[in-house]
């Protein structure tokens, strides 16, 4: 089978999007084989580095994608992109 | 016995030795600065790039001729690392666990594990589903480390729990259909027991996924009795390693004994006691296939 490609649009969803993933992470939710991961986003000079504040989601497990696009239908802010 | 035990057991299982959990190893390995950064930034462990590489597509690496085989070793290599003055906390070195039965969890939690014992949110359930559930329990300097990040602390309830509470906790959490894990971080200090699910587990995801040994399977493994079993198919949802089938022929389950983890999990299911644990050893083809 051919690489999946999981793009996310961060200037949608991220340390400069409107939405925190914090408050939404729904493709979280759907994601059967827990592809994605939600993290502090990184070179950010984080006021309180016990507690920091940018955050993002990176399709980190892309290998194990079933394609099912429920992540897709998901997203509220249509940030995520699938191709292969 | 696995070769944990052989270095770290003392005679005994490695989380058997009262040792590993002491202030005083924490102190000797200097642990409360490494263990600070790595709790720091937990959630980046398989993002950050070491020596070029990421985590971000691993199956796919793993799959690059050469240059696959050289990621497994380097990974492999780095949770199974000993050598303390070269150990990196934002990779996770020495960051090694093993699944354990309810029974040696509460052994642990009664007597060996160190003050204070807290319950704080799994971060795996956190950074992989988005959900927040208070299932590990960490113990000794972590949870003073843990206890200063917020988003690991529930607000609404007390954190620092006593040994009976944290025994229930556990027994709870296993009755739930939660896998009881023991963890090393970094090897030889043990510090946590987790509750663990698959997929959400970074470290159940490394091995199931990607055959990456981060974490052992129990010292034990299921055993069925098959004329007390009469097929009601209950322990079936437990096994969240599909080590469990039932076949309508036969009116029973069998056991894929190669996928089972020896969590014991699924006794939880049977009402005619049907599933016990063996010592791993006590199964001549599984002994020392951890
Ligand atoms: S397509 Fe399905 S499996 Fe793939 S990332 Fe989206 S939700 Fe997960
Ligand atoms: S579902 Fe979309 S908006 Fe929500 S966290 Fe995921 S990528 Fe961001
Ligand atoms: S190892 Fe298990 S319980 Fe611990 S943080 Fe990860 S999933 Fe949660
Ligand atoms: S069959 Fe093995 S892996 Fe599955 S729940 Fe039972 S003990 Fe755990
Ligand atoms: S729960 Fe017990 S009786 Fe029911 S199918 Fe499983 S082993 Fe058999």
């Amino acid at each position: 089978m051919s690489k999946t490609k999981i793009i996310i649009d961060y200037s949608k969803c991220g340390e400069n999007g409107k939405v925190d993933p914090r408050d939404c992470h729904k493709c979280l939710e759907v994601c059967d084989p827990c592809v994605f991961l939600m993290h502090e986003a990184l070179g950010y000079k984080e006021e309180d580095p016990y507690n920091p504040q940018h955050w993002r989601i990176t399709p980190v497990w892309p290998s194990v994608c079933t394609r099912c696009f429920y992540c897709v239908k998901a997203c509220p802010e249509k940030a995520i992109k699938i191709s292969w | 016995m696995c070769d944990w035990c052989m270095k770290h057991g003392a005679g005994k299982k490695w989380y058997m030795n009262a040792k590993n959990y002491s202030d005083q190893l924490a102190k000797d390995l200097n642990l409360e600065d490494y263990l600070t950064e790595q709790w720091m930034n937990f959630e980046t462990v398989f993002i950050r790039k070491i020596m070029g590489l990421s985590s971000i597509g691993l199956g796919y690496k793993l799959k690059m001729p050469i240059i696959g085989r050289v990621i497994r070793r380097v990974v492999e290599g780095m949770i199974h690392k000993e050598e303390t003055k070269k150990r990196n906390p934002m990779r996770a070195d020495g960051h090694f666990g093993q699944v354990i039965p309810l029974e040696d969890g509460k052994i642990i939690l009664s007597e060996l594990a160190a003050e204070p014992i807290i319950e704080n949110y799994c971060m795996c359930r956190w950074m992989q589903r988005g959900k927040k559930e208070a299932v590990c329990i960490n113990f000794g300097i972590l949870s003073e480390i843990i206890e200063k990040l917020p988003r690991f602390i529930p607000k609404n309830r007390v954190v620092r729990i006593d040994r009976e509470e944290a025994m229930q906790r556990l027994e709870e959490h296993n009755k739930k259909g939660y896998i009881a894990s023991v963890w090393f971080q970094p090897v030889p200090y043990i510090c946590a027991i987790c509750s663990c699910e698959s997929p959400e587990c970074g470290g159940l995801r490394l091995r199931n996924n990607f055959d990456l040994n981060v974490v052992y399977k129990a010292e034990y493994i299921i055993q069925l009795d098959q004329d007390k079993c009469e097929g009601c198919k209950a322990c079936v949802s437990m096994c969240q390693f599909s080590a469990i089938r039932y076949i309508p022929s036969i009116d029973r389950v069998i056991i894929d004994y190669d996928k089972c983890f020896g969590c014991g999990i699924c006794r939880h299911a049977c009402k005619n006691d049907a599933l016990r644990l063996i010592p791993r050893e006590e199964y001549p083809g599984f002994d020392g296939k951890y």
